[in-house]
């Protein structure tokens, strides 16, 4: 059940996310600029 | 008016999901590509470029020298980008064992450890690895295998995600959206050149490769890309894997997102002419892949707002339909993340 619940859920979570990078890239935050970690993407 | 609103909305997030990846796997039937691959054992650096690494690296130079590729062609170039946990005093005594190193006192972000670690690297091809994820043996070899042909000009392997209980490759949201990004990935690959390659893995001829921008934070896309402008492919081949865990908190895979979209709006200031369609040769996969979906948020809203407008069959239908998903989504939310109510609100610095 958990499994089926999260497809949605991931949906939700990446279509929000690139309201968040807009915001993020709009504002320049700097933690993002500067790509302070070192996490490859999917 | 609602219903233009909820028609063009519905079309347009139809065509993101569901069109494009339709329209690519009838392409790659009718026009796909084929690559040229065979034995070839050109002279490789590898290079993990590492912040923070301490409790990964030790590991990641064990997964590097047990790799099947003749160590006398295969250099390892570990740049360090100014950590505090420790990473750099691990290094120093592990550097004995024929690892290059590359010391940047001050952290100055992945951008610049990837651009010294290209500049210092005497192999022809350049194969980029993050320090999490743990190589399969032979993933160096199939992956450079791909340069014997002379089009290609950058190769992405493939990141499998296993699932932390049954360590059994991922099927839940995640790892469903990685296996649907991968189809794509594939379909790309064969028309002409992936939108973006794998973090975790990926190669690049020594002399394709164009300094990234400082701050750069896709340097998985950029990279390519800019091959791509320079009239080579780049490809996806699944047969050189990684293996790396779903992130155990999807707060975590959130951020990880965020960045990756937010690296989608910094890419278009920094490549422009990625827009143009008379100098992108993959134009339409670019808009199509990468643009489009920075919309389908607000074209998500629009069809939700529309949809309230029309309360008749067949629309009421689709009102249930759309609440119904979107109440899953909320209890998939609470499902997974019983401990917290912040993953909506990243704190700054934290991602």
């Amino acid at each position: 059940m958990k499994r089926l619940l999260l497809i949605p859920f991931t949906f939700v979570m990446m279509n929000w996310a690139a309201v968040a990078g807009l915001y993020h890239a709009v504002r320049g935050t700097r933690e993002i600029w500067k790509s302070n970690e070192m996490t490859g993407t999917l | 008016m609602p219903e233009v609103v909820f028609w063009t909305s519905l079309i347009f997030v139809s065509y993101v999901y569901l069109g494009y990846p339709l329209i690519l796997a009838l392409w790659k039937r009718i026009a796909a590509r084929p690559i040229h691959k065979t034995d070839f054992q050109p002279k490789v650096t590898l290079i993990v470029a590492a912040y923070n690494e301490k409790a990964n690296i030790r590991r990641k130079i064990q997964n590097c020298m047990s790799l099947d590729y003749p160590r006398s062609h295969l250099e390892i170039l570990v740049s360090l980008d100014g950590p505090t946990d420790g990473t750099d005093v691990l290094m120093f005594k592990l550097a004995s064992q024929g690892i290059h190193l590359l010391y940047s006192p001050n952290h100055k972000g992945k951008a610049a450890a990837i651009n010294s670690a290209a500049e210092k690297a005497s192999g022809e091809i350049l194969v980029f690895v993050d320090a999490r994820q743990t190589i399969d043996r032979g993933a160096i070899r199939e992956l450079v295998a791909n340069f014997a042909d002379p089009t290609i000009g950058a190769a992405s392997g493939e990141l499998v995600l296993v699932d932390r209980q049954s360590n059994k490759e991922a099927s839940d949201g995640v790892g469903l959206y990685w296996r649907y990004e991968k189809f794509i990935r594939s379909c790309e690959s064969a028309i002409h050149s992936v939108i973006g390659v794998t973090g975790a893995i990926y190669a690049i001829r020594k002399e394709l490769f164009v300094p990234l921008s400082e701050g750069t934070i896709l340097d998985d896309v950029a990279i390519p890309m800019a091959v791509v402008l320079a009239g080579r492919r780049v490809i996806f081949d699944s047969s050189a894997r990684v293996f790396d865990q779903v992130a155990p908190r999807a707060d975590a895979e959130y951020k990880r997102k965020v960045r990756t979209l937010s690296g989608n709006f910094q890419l278009l200031v920094l490549m422009p002419t990625l827009l143009l369609p008379w100098a992108n040769p993959v134009f339409f996969q670019f808009y199509s892949h990468k643009i489009l979906r920075l919309f389908v948020p607000y074209a998500l809203v629009l069809l939700y707002v529309s949809n309230l407008f029309l309360l008749r069959n067949p629309y009421v239908t689709f009102l249930a339909l759309q609440t119904v998903w979107y109440g899953c989504a909320l209890l998939g939310y609470f499902a997974c993340n019983e401990s917290t109510g912040s993953l909506f609100k990243p704190k700054e610095g934290r991602i």
